[in-house]
């Protein structure tokens, strides 16, 4: 999945200046419900954020896959749960879905053959409406799913095989353009716009077999030995034939989950109301313990924060899906013991990097001497620390891929500040003692802090460093084209299912390397090629995972970039709720165990 | 009077059409590529160019317009969207809802809060800045005058949380800021939209109360008005009848400029009091270089200009004989 | 007939036929820069049906003497002295609303420039009916009537159409003749025409000035003529006063003022005055120098900063003590010269070129 990019960008400006007069007099004036408990600044939790990693991810069995789903101590059904969030869900078609905070939302409506289960053993991949996480005998070129007892859609009748089969094949329709494209490249040969036009002129997709009402079996092209994983993106979720309503489907979908949408006002709301339909006994993930949702949006980060640390009224059982404390808020809050009580913090899937141009950056070693230079801890307090930015990052994957290991081979976090002497020497041995580098960067106030800190650290190193401002709204327009005129230019990533095939195959695959494609560093190596190719045979989770996490190394010995962060998330919600986690796999808080209290 | 309304308002289309075209051939100034929006993460160039076929992106820049400009009175069409019937102002590409609907939709919630903003700002700055001048110089007119410079230069962001925070969340005497339909509900339109109202006035009320003081000022020192009073007409009568006539002209104007900016959109009203009106659209086009609502709030802005330049004028003529429309 | 009289003690009974009786009138007002003395000790009686010309420079104190009368001064800035009698009512010690009741009704104004004297917003019908229904308790209608009666008397053709037109759509002589119609609507006993012809062009002036007489001699009002005109005075008047820098300094009938004036100051107005008559090449004889300031008006005499005769005074009197009005009665000035002297310099030097 991906993680909306506009927590990377700045917040509406105009409305931040406000909010931080603000600050001083909602906490201290009055004797408001936010400043109950003791908010002293002596008191102040400093433990560092949790990592909560989800490196424990495994796959699940046919046991972990039946319903119901675990249940959370003290949990009671019933009541209504508010959602309040800056932006409305911009699709909800599930063939349209890709940013996370559209798959949370689907996750109350939508179900998909495989999906993630959270149980005190950690989360495990597991069939959703499928019995259990596939079946492949060839390696992962076929796959065998079949579907649940029981399984209902909103108006009661049965999701069969053909349900699945035809949400496959509408993919290939010209409006679907915005979702995840894996499984409509992998079941047919060369460009699949062209090799199939989709369900609507009554032609099918024969890549897809459903030899009875139970059993759909997918037939690859390749072997994707983590379909399975793939199969979990909202974007393969299911659409009935008989309510698709085409573009407009996209509105108000046709639910499979526990709640149906009773209405949707595009930038308003969103209200849902339990589906009849759907039986606890045939779903491993979601617990669904409130009656009703009613979701409102337009609300800013600033505004959020307000209510829930007023947390009054209907805003006790309000949470949030994306919106995180306001950055200008984040000390108060963590100085505040009471509203502590109701954080959620996470890391995200999300990194963040310096992408390296190994394209112009040909000596390994001058690449080398730059992540040596780097002075990530300075550049991590220029933007507000570790809370509103993430843990310092020393590898491609995130900690919640699976098979993620750590390592930190340029010793960045014994030396957060960069190691000048270190990259001259390497200069040295590159025999370019002073090279010149371009460093491109968005044009905003905290990037222009963050350049002249980039500037003074690598000129210490003997680099002569030329920065060169882009226009934010243009910024990815222009380090896309692979003959770019730049060194170096930020880049962030988040992988589509917690495998390395997408966190790492996307940057670093030397044969994607194309204008606006992925790998804006550029880099390509035959070794690394390979190995992607190899650990992209792996069946076994767990050993892939191993694999995957030598190519990262791999990887970071070419320095292909610097990394930057692995994203964290911190937010709010009100006292009244219980039962509201961090869901790793969307980086975001999760609705599926929520309870009113 | 018919004829001067009928040319001011092609006048007016005119002028629509100029900014439309300007702003639709300033969006494609910047060098981005709206259909990337529409592209997945992983964006091949097959999907690119199906996308910007379906936007109708593939053709002439003077076609696109062109496209748009007939949709608003024939429909049209769009493989993106699907059908978009007459008047189409297109979709928007961020939420892929009609523009014209979504600005319907909404046009309603910047009215109200325009509206009874207007109504506050009007009695109270009117009515503060009238008593300032009839004790010009005296502890009220101070009073008034201070008040005003304080309220003038407060913000909305500031003061809004604030109202909301010990109105709302702490003694609970009104509740959080929101739109209920007018003909739903009434009164719970009525209370809902106080917060908002009463903030927005703060800030524009001191500029009327400024604007009313100097203007009734100077209009007490017209010589007609010795002559109302030479007359023996009640100060009352004076005050109201003949100096406040002639302080109408400049504050119909003024006023004018401030209810066609706030139909605009109330931009920074909407986001504190999370009111979803014009202003937010208008936001979130921009943020999201959202072409087809861009235009569609511009040239919401633009009418509302246009059309309140017009009202204002017709004004003149009837505050002032002297003033000939044609 | 008419007489001004001279009397200074405010307690003496006025004579019969006294109408309008201003005893030691002064005006100051406040202002940033410090105290101006607008008006100073000034007295004059005004019968009724007769015509009193007030005439002297801009700034002299004619206009705001005459606003004192009606009490326009806004109260806040300005501090009124003396004694103003409408036969036996004191209108500085009136109260606004009796104040308010008598202007417009008893006593009328009508102002120097009818173009921005006259409301544009509202009908010239309106403006007239509107203070006979003030002050008469009238009905709408018939105080359209009445403004339709007003118009037609001061001679506007089609009255009974023009009445719902406004102030710009008429001419300028027309609009003075709605200024003046509005005044007498209520039959007032005092008429104040500050200027009432100066923004008006020559042929236009003359009618307005038959105009007041005839109404004048109609209905037996009393006539206040502001002017710095002396020809309008001449003939218009009764009597004349001549104001410089808030004081009187020469007050007698029309006749004696002119033929005979006696201040030298009054010689500079005269002698500033073009006639048909006069020979070409022979210049003006303008006052020189500027009004003095009423912040600080000079001591003495004030005219003395510019008087050309202060050396028949002899020793500076003129310069030091201020020159009371004498005689007592009838035709008298402000000048320390003796009446041989003004007589003999009249004569000699002044007369020969007006």
């Amino acid at each position: 999945m991906t993680v909306s990019r506009r927590r990377a960008t700045a917040a509406a400006a105009i409305l931040t200046a406000g909010a931080l007069a603000l600050a001083g007099c909602a906490k201290g004036g009055g004797g408001g419900p936010a400043a109950t408990g003791s908010s002293g600044g002596a008191a102040t939790p400093t433990k560092p954020l949790e990592n909560k990693a989800v490196s424990s991810i495994t796959v699940g069995t046919a046991a972990d896959s039946t319903g119901p789903a675990t249940p959370v101590p003290g949990a009671k059904p019933g009541g209504t749960v508010n959602m309040i969030d800056r932006d409305d869900f911009s699709h909800l078609d599930p063939a349209r879905v890709y940013l996370n905070y559209n798959a949370t939302a689907s996750s109350l409506f939508t179900r998909q053959l495989t999906g993630y289960r959270r149980g005190a053993d950690g989360i495990k991949l597991v069939g959703d409406l499928a019995t259990d996480t596939g079946t492949t005998t060839d390696g992962g070129k076929t796959w065998t799913f079949t579907l649940k007892d029981g399984l209902k859609w909103q108006d009661g009748t049965p999701i069969t095989s053909a349900d699945i089969k035809y949400s496959v094949e509408r993919l290939y329709a010209p409006f679907i353009t915005e979702g995840p494209t894996y499984l409509q490249q992998w079941l047919v040969k060369g460009d699949y716009r062209k090799a199939y036009e989709g369900p609507y002129n009554g032609k099918s997709l024969d890549a897809v077999e459903t030899p009875d009402d139970k059993t759909v079996v997918f037939h690859l092209q390749d072997p994707h030995p983590d379909l399975n994983f793939t199969l979990a993106m909202t974007g393969y979720g299911a659409v009935p034939k008989a309510q698709d309503t085409k573009e407009k489907y996209d509105k108000k979908p046709f639910s499979s989950g526990p709640y149906q949408i009773v209405s949707h006002v595009t930038d308003k709301s969103l209200d849902l109301e339990r589906n009849p339909n759907w039986d606890p006994k045939t779903d491993p993930i979601r617990n669904a313990y409130p009656e009703k949702w009613h979701m409102e949006f337009g609300v800013q980060a600033q505004n959020s924060t307000e209510r829930f640390l007023a947390d009054s009224g209907a805003d006790k059982t309000a949470m949030t899906f994306h919106n995180a404390v306001a950055a200008e808020r984040v000390q108060e809050v963590l100085g505040n013991a009471e509203a502590m009580k109701r954080s959620i913090q996470g890391l995200t899937p999300f990194t963040t990097f310096y992408n390296l141009n190994t394209k112009r950056l040909t000596d390994v070693k001058v690449r080398q001497a730059i992540t040596k230079a780097w002075p990530a801890k300075q550049l991590q307090l220029i933007s507000g620390g570790e809370v509103n930015t993430g843990k310092i990052a020393t590898t491609v994957m995130s900690p919640t891929v699976l098979g993620y290991e750590p390592f930190d081979l340029y010793g960045v976090l014994a030396k957060p500040n960069g190691d000048p002497e270190a990259a001259k020497a390497l200069l040295k041995e590159a025999g370019q003692p002073n090279p010149t580098v371009v460093y491109a960067y968005n044009q905003t106030p905290t990037q222009e802090k963050i350049t002249v800190a980039i500037k003074d650290a690598l000129t210490k190193a003997g680099f002569n460093v030329v920065a060169k401002p882009l226009n934010p709204a243009t910024f990815y327009d222009a380090i896309g084209p692979v003959d770019n005129k730049y060194d170096i230019y930020w880049g962030g990533w988040a992988a589509d299912w917690p495998t390395g095939s997408t966190a790492i195959q996307p940057l670093f695959d030397g044969r994607l390397i194309a204008d606006n494609a992925s790998n804006y560093s550029h880099l390509n190596v035959p070794e690394i090629n390979d190995a992607i190719d190899a650990a992209n045979k792996i069946t076994d989770a767990a050993e892939a995972g191993k694999a995957w996490a030598a190519v990262d190394k791999k990887i970071m010995e070419q320095a292909a970039i610097v990394p930057e962060y692995y994203q964290t998330y911190f937010g709010l919600y009100g006292s009244g709720l219980g039962g509201v986690e961090f869901d790793p796999i969307q980086g975001e808080q999760s609705p599926l165990n929520v309870y009113v209290k | 009077m018919f004829r001067f309304i009928v040319r001011r308002l092609i006048g007016a289309a005119v002028i629509m059409l100029i900014i439309s075209a300007v702003t639709f051939f300033l969006f494609y100034a910047i060098p981005r590529d709206p259909a990337r929006a529409f592209c997945g993460k992983i964006c091949s160039p097959t999907n690119l160019e199906l996308i910007r076929h379906n936007l109708g992106m593939d053709d002439p820049l003077f076609v696109q317009y062109w496209h748009w400009l007939t949709g608003i009175f024939t429909g049209r069409d769009l493989v993106q969207f699907g059908a978009c019937a007459a008047p189409c102002l297109g979709y928007s590409f961020a939420t892929q809802e009609p523009v014209f609907a979504a600005i319907l939709d909404r046009f309603p919630v910047t009215v109200s809060v325009t509206i009874g903003a207007a109504v506050v700002i009007l009695s109270f700055g009117i009515i503060t800045g009238m008593i300032a001048a009839w004790q010009q110089g005296k502890p009220l007119d101070k009073i008034a005058s201070t008040s005003s410079v304080i309220g003038a230069s407060l913000q909305i962001y500031f003061v809004g949380p604030l109202v909301v925070f010990f109105v709302v969340d702490s003694m609970g005497l009104l509740p959080r800021p929101s739109y209920i339909p007018f003909t739903e509900n009434p009164a719970g339109w009525f209370v809902h939209l106080l917060i908002p109202w009463v903030v927005l006035s703060i800030i524009f009320t001191a500029n009327y109360t400024r604007m009313t003081r100097s203007v009734m000022v100077e209009q007490l020192a017209e010589d007609y008005v010795r002559t109302a009073r030479a007359k023996g007409m009640s100060g009352r009568t004076v005050f109201l009848r003949f100096a406040w006539r002639g302080a109408m002209i400049p504050i119909v104007t003024i006023f004018g400029v401030d209810l066609a900016t706030l139909l605009g959109g109330t931009i920074i009203t909407e986001q504190t009091f999370t009111l979803h009106g014009i202003g937010e659209l208008a936001v979130r086009a921009v943020q999201n270089t959202d072409l087809p609502m861009l235009l569609g709030v511009t040239l919401v802005g633009a009418f509302a200009i246009v059309i309140l330049n017009i009202v204002v004028d017709l004004l003149y003529a009837v505050i002032d004989p002297r003033v000939r429309l044609g | 007939m008419t007489t001004v009289t001279w009397d200074r003690e405010p307690a003496t009974p006025r004579g019969p036929g006294t109408f309008l009786s201003v005893r030691d009138l002064s005006v100051e007002f406040s202002t940033e820069d410090g105290v101006v003395h607008a008006v100073d000790s000034l007295s004059f009686d005004l019968q009724k049906g007769t015509t009193l010309g007030i005439v002297g420079e801009s700034g002299s104190g004619k206009s705001v003497s005459n606003l004192a009368i009606l009490g326009l001064h806004d109260p806040a800035y300005t501090k009124l002295g003396g004694e103003i009698w409408l036969e036996d009512q004191d209108l500085l010690r009136a109260g606004r609303s009796t104040m308010e009741r008598l202007r417009g009704n008893r006593i009328a104004m009508i102002f120097q420039d009818p173009l921005t004297s006259l409301s544009p917003y509202h009908t010239v019908g309106r403006q007239i009916s509107e203070v006979y229904r003030k002050h008469k308790g009238a009905s709408r209608a018939e105080a359209r009537a009445r403004a339709v009666e007003m118009l037609e008397r001061v001679g506007i053709p089609h009255a009974r159409t023009r009445v719902d037109d406004y102030p710009h759509q008429f001419s300028g002589g027309m609009r003075q003749r709605v200024m003046i119609a509005m005044a007498l609507v209520c039959d007032p006993d005092l008429l104040i025409a500050d200027e009432p012809t100066t923004a008006l062009d020559v042929t236009v002036q003359a009618q307005i000035l038959d105009l007041l007489k005839d109404l004048q001699q109609q209905f037996g009002t009393s006539i206040i003529l502001i002017t710095h005109d002396l020809g309008v005075v001449a003939t218009t008047a009764h009597n004349v006063l001549v104001m410089y820098a808030g004081r009187a300094v020469e007050q007698g009938t029309t006749h004696e003022v002119l033929r005979e004036p006696r201040h030298p100051y009054t010689w500079g107005l005269l002698g500033s005055m073009p006639k048909l008559t006069s020979n070409v090449d022979l210049p003006l004889l303008p006052v020189r120098g500027t009004p003095p300031s009423l912040l600080n008006p000079p001591p003495g005499c004030p005219f003395h900063p510019r008087c050309d005769h202060r050396r028949l005074v002899g020793g500076d009197a003129c310069a030091t003590e201020r020159p009371e009005l004498s005689p007592a009665e009838g035709h008298r000035d402000a000048c320390y010269l003796t009446l041989a002297q003004k007589r003999e310099t009249f004569d000699g030097k002044i007369k020969e070129r007006l």
